[in-house]
């Protein structure tokens, strides 16, 4: 059946709909961070302006560098995607091919915590780091990272999991494997692409958190999230440097993003498909 | 030195909570072996093929290879090998890394390994793909592979679930042949499932007939084929399958419904009711006989098969295509007395 | 029977080394999870029965239910509930619907989805408080921002998206759509797919029309990702914070406190831990409350 003009544009329409409202911003807060203040505030808009580094040059050098938080942001991040993976995927395993007692609650257990309120978690915590001395410490903003990314990494893994034939533990096991190594040299194998999906969600919930980040950490431990507030306060906004730190404390996600986003379109559909995920 | 591989199985039943699967079934499989398990779907078949390979566990009965008693044995320690009926290759492993895992397993070296699987390949022809992966094979390539993996060991038992059921029809024909031809070459004792009857006649060396998790027969072949021993195995094997008539017996002949009688071999004293059996391939017109009309005839080309109704119930009727009937046709058919199968209605027994 | 339980033993052997190999997997995993989690919890439930004000830590003491009792005559409690529920509805609802639609339409033009693929991917890989942050600086600010210039262009003047408490709702609301809307848009997009061509074709044959072949085929068929959806995005949306936060702050007054924002405040900024505790176990039993009902929902719909 021809496609007729007005449906046509209709569709282009909508194509341009999307791509002008989610994808635009983005690049407008690109082009900010190249102008200098005066351009920022200049009315009517300039969209013809000689490109500056200065803002950049702010955030990453001299005293408002993000580079600290940057760092923060690595260590946190990492070491939480890393703790979460070692946890997740042996007991995703469990939940989805083991047979064992308990077997329906456990699941339902790991379910439930996924959907606990961030702001329940954060105040006890609080007044136990805070007794412990465990505020802006790595370690403690870490295991807090856990609770998001624990529950929802098993999860996700398990549907991955779930995927594979019944009978692979089967041959394996006739193949004289043993529960180990059917599940090292059969099983993870076949689940990579989850484990890099999943990897790559873990790290994106993790480096983009903020309340956990900004109430138990502090001056040493501050991931970017937090230092974004740097450059705004009651008094002025500092437009431009503020559009620079953004570009530079998302780069990375965006990156990661642009890379994958054939893993996480997939992983996005998995997990909606098959069952709860908080992201 | 007396071959490995015989099996007992005595006893076997297996609850899943409160559905009883098995009810108690008795085998005795000779070394070196074709056996085959046949029946329709869930009869059981498949879950004494997994009781054997130690998949599924009993919940009561043993089991015996080599007259050591394995029931509590682990699937790996029985030094049994199972190809699957959807194969289980390992998607991610290319076809000599398959073939190799078990050796792997049990901590051969890599050349060694190597050697074997290559060894294992060739006797299923597929040398040539030792490097591709499963997902780039046909089914029947994938059946090899699962096939190669299970030799390589050397096990001293094979189990075959439905191996050719994925295959299309010219190649399952062919991969039968050559089935057989192996499991004689490595004279491996092999227990076979399937609910293709045709199957089982032209692979087994004996086959035990699985209905509702009993076994109803155990005998070659040709035996069960001449002789079945209830209904349902006389309806199950042959095809086109038995015809089945209820009759009434006496002396030495038979009465239908419709008056029509025959004349039998066997005799008794009263009368009796009776499920009458006899084979389409040996039914033929005749003279006297039973009436019968002709509904409708299939020409096969080297044979016909006519639909007949003998007191308003369908009967088959094999013929060489020489023959010349008419549909609507109104005729006499009669069989040979020794071909007559007589069963009792109440039990099925055969008579 | 010795035999028979011999061999029920021999069984069970089998099945206790998968039972314990389970163990090994799953068991550090749930401890981390109860210590990390549910140990929390009941901490944060003992904290909500306590009187805990850092500003008047001589008054701190056993309180039983006080500050549950205080709730119920709080009318900025009352408000941050009925936000919460407006809130999260009103988010959900535009997710789907444009969310829905745009997939529609995106689903006949098969070229250039990769384009859109990425356009849809970047709002979603964002940190909620950067997204917070842009549309409060570059997006709704007066003269500077993005909608700002648009209005004005358009001749319908400058409005305070975020200092006008009816407005700062609506903002609030657009931002977090703004945000996920894309998640709807690439699951429904995904979903659409693997709808089967020839149902609609035979549906074209019964002289079905768009709206039609709409109503009783597509939306009976992608009820279970539409559920999902909404389970995803409804949990999402009650415990929204960054975004709110960083435009807001939860503000003007409190006409974006969400109870979330409202058991933050109540906690972290007046330093109310006691009464922040009982906010937010109401919060909670609210999300077990809704996960629970709709877990059910889908349970019965399948």
């Amino acid at each position: 059946m021809k496609q007729t003009i007005p449906r046509q544009l209709m569709l282009f329409t909508a194509a341009g709909l999307l791509l002008t409202v989610w994808a635009f911003p983005v690049i407008w807060g690109i082009l900010t961070s190249f102008k200098t203040e005066r351009d920022v505030l200049a009315y009517p808009p300039v969209w013809i302006f000689t490109p500056t580094l200065d803002n950049y040059r702010a955030v990453l050098s001299g005293a408002d560098s993000i580079l600290p938080n940057l760092w923060s942001s690595i260590v946190v991040s990492s070491t939480a995607t890393l703790l979460t993976m070692l946890f997740s995927v042996p007991a995703a395993y469990a939940i989805a091919r083991l047979k064992y007692p308990g077997k329906q609650t456990s699941g339902f257990y790991v379910l439930v915590t996924q959907m606990l309120p961030p702001v329940g978690l954060v105040i006890p915590y609080y007044l136990v780091l805070q007794r412990i001395g465990g505020l802006d410490t790595y370690s403690g903003l870490i295991l807090i990272f856990l609770t998001f990314s624990l529950p929802f990494a098993i999860w996700l893994m398990v549907s991955y999991f779930e995927d594979i034939p019944l009978e692979m533990e089967e041959a394996a096991l006739l193949d004289r494997a043993g529960r180990l190594r059917a599940l090292w040299y059969v099983i993870l194998p076949q689940v990579r692409g989850g484990i890099a999906v999943t990897t790559i969600f873990v790290f994106l919930n993790s480096w983009n958190e903020f309340m956990f980040s900004v109430l138990l950490g502090g001056n040493r431990v501050r991931p970017v999230t937090v230092a974004m507030f740097n450059f705004i306060s009651v008094e002025q906004t500092q437009w431009a440097r503020l559009a620079a730190a953004a570009i530079v404390a998302m780069a990375p996600v965006i990156l990661i993003g642009l890379a994958a986003q054939r893993h996480i379109v997939k992983g996005l559909t998995v997990g909606a498909v098959k069952g709860g995920g908080r992201r | 030195m007396t071959q490995r591989g015989s099996i007992r199985i005595e006893g076997a039943v297996k609850k899943h909570d409160q559905l009883t699967v098995l009810h108690g079934i008795d085998l005795d499989i000779k070394a070196g072996e074709f056996f085959v398990l046949l029946g329709p779907s869930g009869s059981g078949k498949t879950t004494t093929l997994r009781v054997l390979a130690g998949l599924e566990s009993l919940s009561a009965g043993k089991v015996f290879m080599d007259d050591e008693d394995v029931t509590s044995k682990e699937p790996g320690e029985r030094d049994v090998a199972m190809v699957f009926q959807s194969y289980a290759l390992y998607p991610h492993m290319s076809v000599e890394e398959n073939i190799a895992f078990p050796l792997k397993m049990i901590g051969q070296n890599q050349s060694s390994r190597n050697l074997a699987a290559r060894e294992a390949a060739t006797k299923v022809n597929i040398e040539h793909l030792m490097d591709r992966k499963p997902g780039q094979l046909s089914g029947g390539q994938q059946q090899r592979v699962a096939l190669a993996r299970a030799i390589v060991r050397q096990p001293r038992l094979f189990l075959l679930d439905e191996p050719l059921s994925n295959l299309d029809a010219k190649l399952r024909l062919e991969t039968r042949i050559e089935l057989r031809k192996l499991q004689r070459s490595l004279n491996v004792t092999t227990v076979y499932v399937t609910h293709d009857q045709e199957e089982a006649m032209t692979l087994a060396d004996r086959v035990a007939v699985f209905m509702e998790g009993k076994i109803v027969q155990i005998d070659t072949p040709r035996n069960i084929f001449a002789r079945p021993a209830t209904l349902t195995v006389a309806s199950f094997i042959g095809s086109p399958p038995m015809n089945l008539l209820a009759a009434q017996w006496q002396g030495s002949t038979i009465t239908f419904k419709n008056g029509d009688s025959l004349q039998i071999e066997q005799s008794t004293a009263a009368s009796r009711e009776v499920i009458f059996g006899v084979r389409p391939s040996d039914l033929a017109p005749s003279a006297e006989g039973v009436s019968a009309t002709v509904e409708l005839i299939e020409d096969l080309g080297d044979s016909i098969t006519v639909a007949l109704l003998i007191d308003q119930q369908p009967i088959k009727m094999k013929l060489p295509h020489t023959q010349l009937i008419k549909e609507n046709e109104t005729i006499k058919v009669s069989c040979q007395p020794a071909t007559v199968h007589l069963f009792d209605p109440l039990t099925g027994q055969r008579l | 029977m010795a035999a028979a339980q011999a061999i029920d033993s021999g069984a069970l052997a089998l099945a206790r080394q998968e039972r314990r190999f389970a163990w090994y997997l799953l068991g550090p995993s749930l401890l981390l999870l109860l210590i990390t989690t549910t140990a929390p919890l009941v901490y944060l439930g003992w904290t909500s029965f306590f009187r805990l004000d850092m500003t008047m830590p001589w008054l701190s003491g056993f309180a039983g239910l006080d500050n549950y009792g205080k709730m119920l005559g709080d009318p900025r409690f009352m408000n941050s509930l009925w936000l919460t529920v407006v809130y999260t509805s009103s988010t959900v609802c535009l997710q789907i619907l444009v969310g829905l639609s745009l997939a529609m339409l995106v689903q006949q033009i098969p070229k250039g989805q990769a384009l859109l693929r990425i356009a849809a991917i970047l709002p979603i890989v964002l940190a909620p408080v950067v997204v917070g942050l842009f549309w409060r600086t570059l997006v709704l600010a007066p003269d500077v921002g993005l909608v700002d210039l648009v209005t004005r262009a358009l001749g319908l003047g400058s409005q305070n998206w975020l200092g006008d408490p009816q407005l700062a709702l609506i903002s609030v609301i657009a931002i977090h759509t703004w945000q996920w809307t894309p998640f709807a848009f690439l699951v429904f997009l995904a979903t659409l797919a693997t709808l089967p061509a020839d149902v609609y074709e035979a549906a074209r044959l019964d002289r079905a029309n768009a709206w039609q072949r709409f109503r009783y085929l597509t939306l009976p068929l992608i009820r279970p990702a539409i559920i999902m959806v909404v389970i995803m995005r409804t949990m999402t949306a009650l415990s929204a914070f960054a975004a709110i936060f960083a435009a807001t702050g939860g503000g003007p007054g409190s006409s974006t406190e969400i109870l979330n924002l409202y058991a933050y405040r109540t906690s972290f900024t007046e330093l109310n831990l006691g009464y922040g505790s009982s906010l937010a176990m109401v919060l909670l039993g609210l999300t077990l409350a809704v996960s629970y009902v709709m877990f059910k929902r889908r349970k019965a719909a399948k």
